[in-house]
């Protein structure tokens, strides 16, 4: 048997190179080029102002890609997220505006209502063994017929001015929902990386019949993942009306895929137990980027969308192509 | 005439795994052969190498007394053998007909077109099965909506629309019922009658006292020997399948047995675990022996919680307790080290570290933020224990080998500070170095820290070497029960497969 290959340690030079070459690494490089290019073609592309204004735009897509990189991680999908912020936008206008209950209090609820819709995945999803793309698909079309329902094609307007801080304000010189974003992605990478809940994500992701024969609280973890995902979604919705100062009952619709498309081409394995909330980050700025800079150029939005697929493709062809020489076979 | 199919002197291995060493083996036309064997012995390998699915390493096939070589499963079923396996392969979603007949479906001519002969199929199907005593079937049927009995008449039919002239059947009757048995029986001397040749494999004896003619037993992968079924008994056929040295491979460390740990009272989850009661005292190794399909390891699976009890009572250091997961096992200090290490025990893609916290990860961590530095300390600590050959606690597991993987979930149980300790086939694909060494990790942890160890192997020597107390499972029940003393191959192989012994 080849035992003497198996048990020889790497060394500093192949631990070097599998930094450079892990999925994150590649990704940094394509977005630095992507960035370059970018920068050259346009003035007003690689300016503060406009890589904030980015930022802010980006920032709702972010807050629910940092659960869909744990829920993918484990092997799942969550479908439905951007019904929830349809739901959750809607509820806020009619609970304020037409019930009229203080501003405070609604946003409270809001977030409630994001976990409530998270959990009731979650609750088919663990209890009842439904496959969780067929169980949030069911919620996509549930909560958005919901928010339509609530909503009767009505939009709510003329907030107070406290409540644009979230959406269109500043905090230390960083657009508001920026600056939260930054926060939350640091704490979900700490909690994938560091935690227990993280561990055990890789491990369910990897293998559920092994995570659940050591014991480890599978169902539990998984209800917190999707009631996070909810959550996110709620607050998203907060950000996004706040930003745009109205509520309509389509908002959100197709964010689930900006979402997923920015987790995939972050490195994260779709067949889960692998990935990283820095490798969503750099795929989430990549997206965003690519779809301003191409603007800017004076690119047509439908050849933007086309130019950004291709991108896609390419990224995990090549990246797929590097990992598989890596492998070595 | 003299013989249909021959081999002689076949060896093959799988990864340096010695499968078949030197096997005989013949079977003449309108003849039922019975192959006997334990789990492990070379059964499956052998009706493989005859249908075509591996090539023997070296030995013989004489086909009709001509040497042939057979390169896949289709050069078999071209000489008319065809295998009728466990699982079977029909597909569900098609008609009865469409089964017998696929990949060689009757066709006529439509103009330049040749098209399915749907009325030609269906007739020849039914008039297959109506030589098979099976009018009844209709062969517009769903095979999914079938019985398991009827799906294998289905799969005799499709075999004699090939011109089988040898049918080899493993363990057919494993999941039918008594007059669908009955029904099998009267087919097969049917095909007896016709002169097709039957390979039968089968673990109960009693099916081959009324259906072979002759028997031939394996073991470890040797040829033991061929009798005819008129000139023997229950008795020679367990000696010769469970009769083998017991040798220094087991060194079993004498312990001081101390108070019961574990008590099953009446434990029952259908259909595999039947009214179970049993004691494990600490310091003491019990011996679980049975064969597959007994329900060994779903009981050791109620204990453990993945397979909640329907009705009696686990109780932990005499208090009664309730388990409904695995965490709840794990928090009474029940561990379970499972038969499948691939995907129960092990996450392959892991790291040793990763792997040995596993089942210990809130112990390891500090309000929840896991300290890898008391990780890889447990990890290094496992590894120099257990002796586990890798290049550090950094080495995903799915590197190592069988019998370092094993030592891996030892260890990674081990962690979690067990009382009881229920081990399923600890040594199943290790190689022998390692598995003397797992026996002897096994025999100190019972000593040394006092371990109540459940055992489940189905290699009666392991199970006879290492146990102070051996227990006998069949059909879901315990059916015998032996002092270490008294336990002899003979005694347990006799429980474990007939009939006669507890009977309930």
């Amino acid at each position: 048997m080849s035992s003497d290959a198996q048990i020889r340690a790497p060394s500093p030079i192949q631990r070097l190179r599998t930094v450079l070459f892990s999925q994150e690494g590649i990704l940094f490089l394509i977005l630095v080029v992507v960035v370059a290019v970018l920068a050259g073609r346009s003035d007003a592309f690689f300016t503060p102002r406009n890589l904030l204004n980015q930022g802010r735009l980006m920032s709702e897509v972010g807050l629910v890609a940092l659960p869909m990189t744990f829920i993918i991680i484990t092997g799942g999908i969550d479908l439905s997220v951007g019904s929830i912020l349809g739901l959750c936008a809607v509820l806020l206008g009619v609970l304020w505006g037409g019930l009229g209950l203080p501003l405070g209090l609604v946003l409270v609820l809001v977030l409630l209502v994001g976990v409530l819709a998270g959990l009731f995945n979650a609750l088919l999803i663990v209890r009842v063994g439904v496959p969780p793309l067929i169980m949030t698909l069911a919620t996509l079309a549930l909560y958005r017929g919901l928010a339509q329902g609530i909503s009767e094609a009505r939009s709510v307007t003329g907030y107070p001015e406290w409540f644009f801080r979230f959406g269109q304000g500043n905090v230390a010189g960083l657009p508001t929902q920026l600056g939260l974003f930054i926060v939350m992605a640091i704490l979900a990478a700490v909690v994938l990386r560091s935690t227990t809940l993280g561990r055990t994500l890789y491990a369910i992701g990897n293998n559920p019949v092994g995570a659940r024969f050591s014991g480890l609280p599978v169902g539990r973890n998984l209800a917190l993942i999707y009631a996070f995902s909810g959550l996110m979604a709620a607050l998203a919705a907060i950000i996004f009306v706040s930003r745009v100062t109205t509520t309509r009952s389509d908002m959100g619709s197709g964010l689930e895929l900006d979402a997923i498309a920015a987790v995939v081409l972050g490195g994260t394995s779709i067949f889960g137990g692998k990935g990283s909330i820095l490798g969503t980050v750099i795929g989430l700025v990549l997206i965003q980027l690519l779809k301003n800079g191409l603007a800017l150029m004076g690119v047509t939005s439908d050849a933007t969308i086309i130019v950004i697929g291709t991108m896609l493709i390419l990224a995990i062809l090549v990246n797929n192509f590097i990992q598989n020489r890596r492998a070595g076979i | 005439m003299a013989e249909l199919l021959r081999l002689t002197g076949v060896h093959k291995s799988f990864a340096g795994v010695q499968a078949l060493r030197g096997v005989d083996f013949e079977v003449r036309p309108g003849e039922v052969h019975a192959l006997l064997g334990e789990n492990g012995a070379g059964k499956s390998t052998l009706i493989k190498t005859i249908a075509g699915v591996h090539k023997p390493d070296l030995g013989e096939l004489f086909w009709e007394g001509q040497p042939v070589t057979l390169n896949n499963p289709r050069d078999a079923q071209r000489l008319g053998i065809d295998t009728i396996y466990q699982e079977l392969s029909l597909y569900p979603e098609l008609t009865v007909a469409e089964n017998i007949f696929m990949g060689h479906a009757p066709r006529r001519r439509v103009g330049p077109f040749r098209v399915m002969d749907w009325e030609a199929m269906f007739r020849r199907a039914q008039g297959l099965l109506t030589d098979l005593d099976a009018a009844d079937l209709d062969v517009r049927r769903k095979v999914g909506t079938l019985s398991v009995g009827n799906r294998q008449r289905v799969e005799i039919a499709k075999a004699l629309s090939l011109n089988a002239k040898l049918l080899i059947m493993d363990e057919p009757t494993a999941a039918l019922t008594e007059t669908d048995v009955e029904q099998l029986f009267r087919i097969t001397r049917l095909l007896r009658e016709r002169g097709v040749g039957v390979v039968y494999i089968s673990h109960k004896l009693g099916e081959v006292f009324a259906l072979a003619d002759r028997v031939t037993v394996l073991r470890d992968g040797g040829y033991i020997g061929t009798k005819s079924v008129a000139d023997t008994s229950e008795g020679e056929l367990i000696s010769m399948m469970v009769g083998r040295t017991i040798g220094a491979l087991f060194p079993k460390q004498e312990a001081e047995v101390g108070d019961v740990v574990l008590e099953l009272r009446n434990l029952t989850r259908e259909p595999y675990t039947r009214r179970v009661s049993l004691k494990l005292r600490a310091g003491e190794i019990v011996g679980l022996a049975g064969l597959v399909g007994s329900g060994r390891s779903e009981t050791a699976q109620v204990v453990f919680g993945i397979l909640p009890a329907q009705s009696g009572e686990i109780l932990v250091q005499g208090a009664p307790v309730t388990i409904r997961d695995p965490a709840g096992a794990v928090s009474h200090g029940i561990a379970y080290v499972p038969e499948d290490r691939g995907t129960q025990g092990l996450i392959r893609q892991m790291t040793v570290r990763e792997n040995v916290s596993l089942a210990v990860l809130r112990s390891v961590a500090r309000g929840g933020f896991i300290d890898v530095g008391r990780e890889t300390a447990l990890a290094q600590d496992a590894i120099h224990r257990f002796g586990i050959r890798a290049y550090g606690p950094e080495q995903p597991v799915g590197k190592l080998s069988g019998g370092n993987q094993q030592k891996v979930v030892v260890g990674k149980w081990l962690a979690s500070d067990p009382k009881v300790l229920i081990i399923d086939e600890p040594t199943r694909g290790v190689d022998v170095g390692a598995k003397a060494e797992i026996h002897r990790l096994i025999s100190q942890l019972a000593a040394e820290r006092g371990l109540a160890i459940l055992m489940i192997s189905s290699e009666l020597p392991e199970i006879l070497g290492m146990s102070d107390r051996i227990l006998v499972m069949r059909g879901g029940r315990v059916v015998g029960e032996y002092a270490r003393a008294e336990a002899t191959q003979e005694v347990v192989g006799e429980a474990m497969m007939s009939e006669r012994v507890g009977a309930a």
